[in-house]
């Protein structure tokens, strides 16, 4: 069947309908992004100074990859440009022309999603963040996975009526074999010399405890139908305890952990691993000190300078802020005016890089020592490879006491509203990246056919798809700077 | 086939400086974020230079529309759907006016004892 103006125009509306119809789809995918700009928006004025986590500054969160965005803008921007050119290639006619330039938009999308990856793999996986108990901040990256509660365990005890116990997943190394030592009757002194072992072992008891559970509810039912006032009570093994053959490592989660001490880690799903704290401080490479939750006046008692108990990390945040200071009163003094208070609670005072183990430059160099908090004590090997490396060079870090830390984490979208906005705002916008490259490739690998029939009608195609990758350029155009840069 | 005798030529150089304005225009993006001589207001990042960065962007982006969605010389119809588009847009944008009547309040006691302990500090 033929569709009807898919090369020329309607009479009523002047245009082609695929014409009509991209302008349609774009109008609804306005909708789309203004709502998350709306809400970006509701989100950077909603903050509210001193208390709520502060807005980044887009160039600070992003640090050497503003190039990554830069570049990507320049990316879109020249794919734009290709994606007009394979159009008037198509116009004149010139099917070699218009597939090159087709092929080079697609690469600049390749290109850009790459960027992309790379940019976020770093978020993910290199910048992390520690805001203590008085609301101090280190920015930096927690090194060896330290945010792990590294434990040995020798007994775990679990609920048979929930998902699989969270521990199982932490188990470093080889499984260990675990011997059931309570557990529902009939159960006692199995072992389980495997992943898969306890796992079978473990929905086969859980599907038991539950039938045997349903039935014991049935008989006390009726037995206070029959008249019984206090019917036998129901009484059913709905948990288990093992204990491992050989003590076993274990890597905790500490999202999934509920509270540990130096002999237990309790899971948040009611699972319990018992045996020995081996290490639970946090390693962290600090590279900025982040100070703008802290009155001023506190900031020099900061918990962070009892952690970074190094006197010129503590000195270089000063000697950065006095100097921005000087700069904000050079600006307002002469215009007899007082320095806002929010400059004075901002970024551009409170946010400052610093360099473990001292300045840079020789002068300072001899005072080089990182140092290394009051830690508590742990176990043999660990502690000792722990302090190998300390103050050596590019590699110095801290060890954090997790008792001082409200939270930790990568620059994710759980990182704070910024980041989650960030996330989402640039994910969905790679989303239409990919989308519309696959369309513009599809018409490149397989539009021969087409162009042989009716040039013009492969033209008004790429027209439409054309529109919609100019439209994804056009939102990253904005992207960029609100993200990046302001 | 009478497109094919007409001349891209005109267009083709349309393209390509819309293209280098663009870069410039990026490249100013990044020296306001970047370059203190760029500062609009007091040291570091600010309303006014956000606001440049965001001109910019609108000046990019209305070059994007205007020469390579060829909103310049479109239909008549496609400006109303757009009309009524960037109606609904300006509506969500105003939306965010109503975080200011958020009945939340900041404690600004501190303001005095901030300048005091700064002055001091230094």
């Amino acid at each position: 069947m033929e569709i009807p103006y898919e090369v020329t125009p309607r009479r009523d509306t002047g245009l082609y309908n695929a014409k009509l119809g991209v302008w349609l789809f774009l109008a609804s995918e306005v909708m789309l992004f203004g709502g998350l700009f709306s809400g970006y928006v509701f989100l950077r004025l909603g903050v509210q100074e001193g208390v709520d986590n502060p807005w980044p500054w887009g160039y600070n969160v992003h640090g050497p990859y503003v190039w990554a965005g830069f570049i990507n803008t320049l990316v879109l921007i020249f794919s734009s440009v290709g994606v007009v050119f394979a159009w008037v290639a198509l116009k004149e006619r010139n099917w070699k022309a218009y597939q090159t330039w087709m092929y080079i938009v697609v690469a600049c999308a390749v290109a850009f999603m790459c960027i992309k990856t790379i940019e976020y793999k770093s978020k993910l996986t290199e910048h992390h963040g520690i805001k203590f108990q008085d609301n101090s901040v280190i920015e930096g990256k927690i090194l060896d996975q330290t945010d792990k509660i590294r434990f040995e365990g020798k007994e775990v005890s679990m609920s048979l009526q929930s998902a699989l116990p969270a521990f199982l997943k932490d188990i470093d190394g080889d499984f260990p074999t675990f011997t059931v030592k309570e557990g529902p009757e009939g159960t006692e002194g199995t072992e389980l010399n495997s992943y898969s072992d306890l796992k079978s072992w473990y929905l086969k008891q859980r599907r038991e405890a539950s039938s045997s559970l349903a039935e014991e509810r049935k008989r006390y039912r009726s037995e206070l139908d029959a008249g019984n006032a206090n019917p036998t009570p129901v009484s059913v093994v709905t948990s288990a305890t093992l204990t491992a053959g050989e003590p076993f490592k274990l890597h905790g989660n500490p999202r999934k952990i509920v509270g540990h001490s130096d002999s237990a880690l309790n899971y948040k799903d009611g699972s319990k691993v018992e045996g020995m704290l081996i290490d639970d401080t946090v390693k962290f490479e600090i590279h900025q000190v982040d100070m703008q939750l802290v009155l001023p006046q506190k900031q020099k008692d900061s918990m962070v300078w009892e952690v970074v108990d190094d006197d010129s990390v503590k000195k270089q945040f000063f000697e950065a802020q006095a100097k921005m200071y000087k700069e904000m009163r050079d600006y307002y003094e002469p215009r007899g005016e007082m320095i806002p208070e929010k400059m004075l609670r901002g970024h551009k005072l409170n946010l400052q890089k610093v360099h473990m183990g001292g300045h840079h430059d020789e002068e300072h160099h001899a005072e080089a020592n990182v140092h290394k908090s009051e830690s508590k004590p742990s176990a043999e090997g660990a502690a000792e490879e722990a302090h190998d490396d300390h103050g050596h060079g590019e590699h110095a870090y801290i060890e954090v006491p997790r008792e001082k830390i409200k939270f930790m984490g990568n620059h994710g979208p759980r990182y704070g509203n910024y980041y989650a906005i960030y996330f989402t705002m640039t994910a969905l916008h790679g989303l239409h990246v990919i989308g519309g490259a696959l369309v513009l490739l599809f018409f490149t690998v397989f539009g021969k056919k087409l162009y042989l029939k009716n040039p013009e009608h492969l033209a008004n195609r790429v027209e439409v798809g054309g529109l919609f990758w100019h439209f994804v350029d056009l939102i990253w155009i904005f992207l960029f700077p609100i993200f990046y840069l302001f | 086939m009478a497109e094919s005798t007409h001349d891209w030529s005109k267009h083709k150089r349309s393209y390509m400086i819309v293209c280098g304005a663009l870069f410039v225009g990026t490249v100013l993006t990044l020296a306001l974020a970047k370059i203190h001589a760029f500062d609009v207001g007091p040291p570091g990042p600010t309303a006014g230079d956000y606001v440049m960065g965001l001109s910019v962007a609108v000046a990019k982006s209305s070059l994007v529309a205007l020469i390579f969605m060829h909103l310049n010389h479109e239909k008549s119809l496609i400006y109303k759907i757009l009309l009524f588009t960037f109606l609904f847009f300006v509506g969500l944008m105003v939306l965010t006016i109503f975080a200011d009547l958020d009945p939340i309040v900041e404690q600004y006691d501190t303001l005095q004892t901030t300048h005091g302990a700064l002055t001091e500090k230094q």
